[in-house]
């Protein structure tokens, strides 16, 4: 009997460690972060620029989900926010509710980025913003948990009203106070809030503002704005807008004869070459958009010696993807970076210095990133605005550069420290909206 | 006041005639919505859909099988015709009996099938079908061929709905079904073949919208948004079922827009026409056009 008994013990102790073992091993496996991820797939914002900033983004965390970081597997959960906000809203607490991811990741429309970060901060988890750009969803709000190493809207308004002001006199021939300028934007919290830094840039630089005008970017019609448009005879058209709302414009405006010395667009739709292209034709050359500056057009004799090599993999990976685009938009590189930035800096000091995860340990990381201008793919540098600040959670090391399509490709005509050829400014003669 | 009488310039009589060639795009696209209810008694929700659909038929002919615009344009017409007649057959005339809710209800998930079933047939891109006509220019007016075109179609549209209607022995059967459908069917008219004919050609009025839209703007799974709410409200405008009035409110409605734009915001002018309507559903509930009882 007393042989049976140990036998049994020995049955018994044998299953036990086995049992043991396996929670072990299950406890190593379970050594993940798990990242949800929220763009447009579908609805009018996916075609404007969210899918190719999705793309971006999932080219980067597989490339992370096959090494991991730090012993942790890197997984995505990726979520379609259908261009809506309030399915935004509904998807990034499914995410963090149901699918218990560790952070969010994303978001490309201003729209919904600004409940979705206040949703966010309220169940305190952790969310890395890779596109929207209003400065709305940060502003005053000194949220703890919420990071943007974009630039902000604001930041984009002033850049492109600084150029022009910087122009005005040599290329377009009138002293800043003679400029007549022309704000239009879509009325969602992106073009309001780019708007916003254009009306203060253009009282910096003492323009003549002859029209400010928001409307809807689902508009069937606006023969209107372009009418008043031509009543106010503006140098300079600054517009923000999606798509199709920008392409509806331009061939608006070219049957109504509109005419001006320079169109400047501000990212989003004018982001993508592409789709440009094919609604107005020949009419998108000479055309300027302020976006954070391509991967693939940053200088990579100025930047951290190790990113040349991933942007030539994302162009590579975005290439198969996407085959045979003309011009490789700024969109696919911008979600890169910033997914790149948020797995190399912050995960691992996350992981080694606060031991895990969670938001608090993301949160401490995040604040600790401190990259100086040439340390990330965009060009710029990465420092957040600390808590108490205006703009916390704020790249304070951001900026955007002013680009300008000719004839197929794209150049960078200012910053000066960034250009790569004078811009064409005004618009040659002949050309379409050419008033000269 | 000088500021304001310096606004009579040429730019209010391009806004006014811009206004106009509006009103054709969207009284082109409420004649066939007006005609499917003033006979079937039921509201296609999905209408702009169906516009969609032709819209995206016409930009696959033309652009990538190479045909010309004008010989596409009547398959388009035609398909969207066949859609509008399988709406009916499946999904409409099982439900004739049924409340107008249930109606409502149906007609409003198709619009979802058809917009999910465009972003995964051709994908969330926006395609452009490449042509551009060439502008009217009259001194500093300039106007669009486009719209221009659009204009002249909704006017041919709807004097040839009228004859039709008037003048031939189907038409008079879709009007007699349209004031009596019971009656009709006890005096032996076959109101299931009237029902069919009438959704075919709704849908050959929505394809015929589509070739004319599809020269305006993008096609895209969700284009229909964009016109979809506002057809509907000038239809209701109008008088649901009420060609004539339709026609007209898609006038009012537009000029509207298009003044109120140009002398306030554009977002104002979308404003005040949804104040008007509004205002106009207290004062005729029926419509602008329907008759008092």
């Amino acid at each position: 009997m007393s042989g049976r008994k140990a036998a049994r013990l020995l049955v018994g102790l044998s299953a036990a460690i086995a049992v043991l073992g396996m929670a072990a091993t299950a406890e190593a496996q379970e050594k993940k972060i798990k990242i949800g991820v929220i763009y447009d797939l579908t609805g009018p914002l996916a075609g404007g620029g969210s899918e190719l900033q999705y793309i971006g983004a999932k080219i980067m965390l597989d490339q992370y989900a096959k090494t991991g970081v730090e012993g942790y597997k890197v997984e995505a959960v990726y979520a379609d926010a259908q261009s809506k906000p309030d399915v935004a809203i509904n998807e990034a607490v499914r995410l963090i509710e149901q699918e218990k991811v560790n952070m969010l990741l994303g978001f490309f429309s201003s729209a919904q980025c600004v409940p979705v970060a206040a949703r966010v901060e309220q169940l305190k988890n952790f969310m890395w913003i890779t596109t929207c750009i209003s400065s709305a969803v940060l502003a005053d709000k000194n949220f703890k948990y919420v990071f943007r190493p974009q630039a902000s809207g604001d930041q984009f308004g002033l850049m492109t009203m600084d150029f022009i002001a910087q122009n005005s006199k040599a290329k377009l021939g009138k002293e800043p106070k003679d400029l007549r300028v022309a704000i239009i934007h879509e009325d969602g919290a992106y073009g309001v809030d780019v708007s916003k830094g254009n009306e203060a840039g253009a009282k910096k630089a003492g323009f003549n503002i002859v029209l400010k005008e928001g409307y809807s970017a689902t508009a069937p019609d606006l023969s209107s704005l372009v009418t008043k448009l031509k009543r106010a005879r503006p140098d300079v058209i600054f517009h923000t807008g999606y798509n199709p709302d920008i392409t509806l414009f331009g061939r608006q405006a070219r049957e109504q004869g509109l005419k001006f010395q320079a169109l400047v667009g501000h990212g989003a739709g004018y982001g993508v070459y592409e789709k440009l292209k094919e609604g107005l034709g020949g009419d998108v050359n000479y055309v300027f958009n302020a976006d954070p500056i391509s991967i693939w057009l940053a200088n990579q004799k100025s930047m951290d010696p190790k990113l040349p090599a991933v942007i030539k993999m994302v162009g590579e990976e975005f290439d198969k993807a996407k085959p045979g685009v003309a011009i490789r938009s700024a969109h696919v590189g911008m979600a890169a970076s910033n997914t790149y930035v948020f797995l190399t800096e912050v995960l691992p000091r996350a992981i080694k210095k606060y031991g895990g995860v969670d938001p608090e340990a993301l949160r401490k990381a995040a604040l600790e990133v401190d990259l100086p201008e040439g340390g990330t793919m965009l060009g710029f540098g990465v420092k957040f605005h600390g808590e108490g600040s205006q703009m916390a959670g704020q790249n304070e090391r951001s900026f955007p550069v002013v680009i300008q399509y000719i004839d197929d490709k794209s150049y960078v005509v200012w910053p000066k420290s960034q250009a790569q050829r004078e811009a064409v400014l005004p618009l040659p003669k002949g050309t379409t909206f050419s008033n000269q | 006041m000088q500021a304001f009488l310096d606004t009579f310039d040429i730019f209010l009589l391009e806004a006014i005639v811009n206004g106009i060639l509006l009103g054709g795009v969207l009284a082109l696209l409420a004649l066939g919505l007006n005609l499917i209810f003033g006979v079937i008694d039921v509201t296609w929700i999905c209408y702009a859909e169906l516009v969609m659909i032709g819209m995206y038929g016409m930009y696959y002919m033309v652009q990538v099988f190479g045909l010309p615009y004008w010989v596409a344009a009547p398959f388009a017409i035609l398909l969207v015709a066949a859609l509008g007649a399988a709406l009916h057959y499946i999904v409409i005339a099982p439900l004739l009996t049924a409340p107008p809710i249930n109606q409502l209800l149906a007609t409003g998930g198709v619009l979802f099938i058809l917009q999910s079933f465009a972003t995964v047939a051709f994908g969330i891109d926006f395609r452009n079908l490449g042509i551009r006509l060439p502008v009217l220019a009259i001194g500093e007016m300039h106007f669009s061929y486009s719209r221009l075109l659009a204009f002249a179609a909704a006017l041919i549209g709807m004097l040839a709905i009228y004859f039709f209607m008037k003048r031939t022995y189907t038409g008079t059967a879709i009007r007699a079904v349209a004031q009596d459908r019971q009656i009709m069917s006890l005096m032996g008219v076959d109101t299931k073949r009237i029902y069919l004919i009438t959704s075919a050609l709704g849908g050959a009025l929505a394809g015929l919208a589509a070739c004319l839209l599809v020269l305006q703007y993008d096609v895209h799974p969700f284009v229909g948004l964009s016109f979809g709410p506002i057809t509907f409200l000038i239809c209701v405008l109008g008088g649901l079922g009420n060609f004539v009035g339709g026609f007209i409110a898609a006038f009012v409605f537009a000029q509207i827009i298009s003044l109120g734009g140009l002398y306030s915001d554009l977002e104002w002018g979308y404003v005040l026409a949804f104040a008007f309507f509004i205002v106009m559903m207290f004062i005729r509930p029926a419509g602008l056009f329907a008759r008092r009882s």
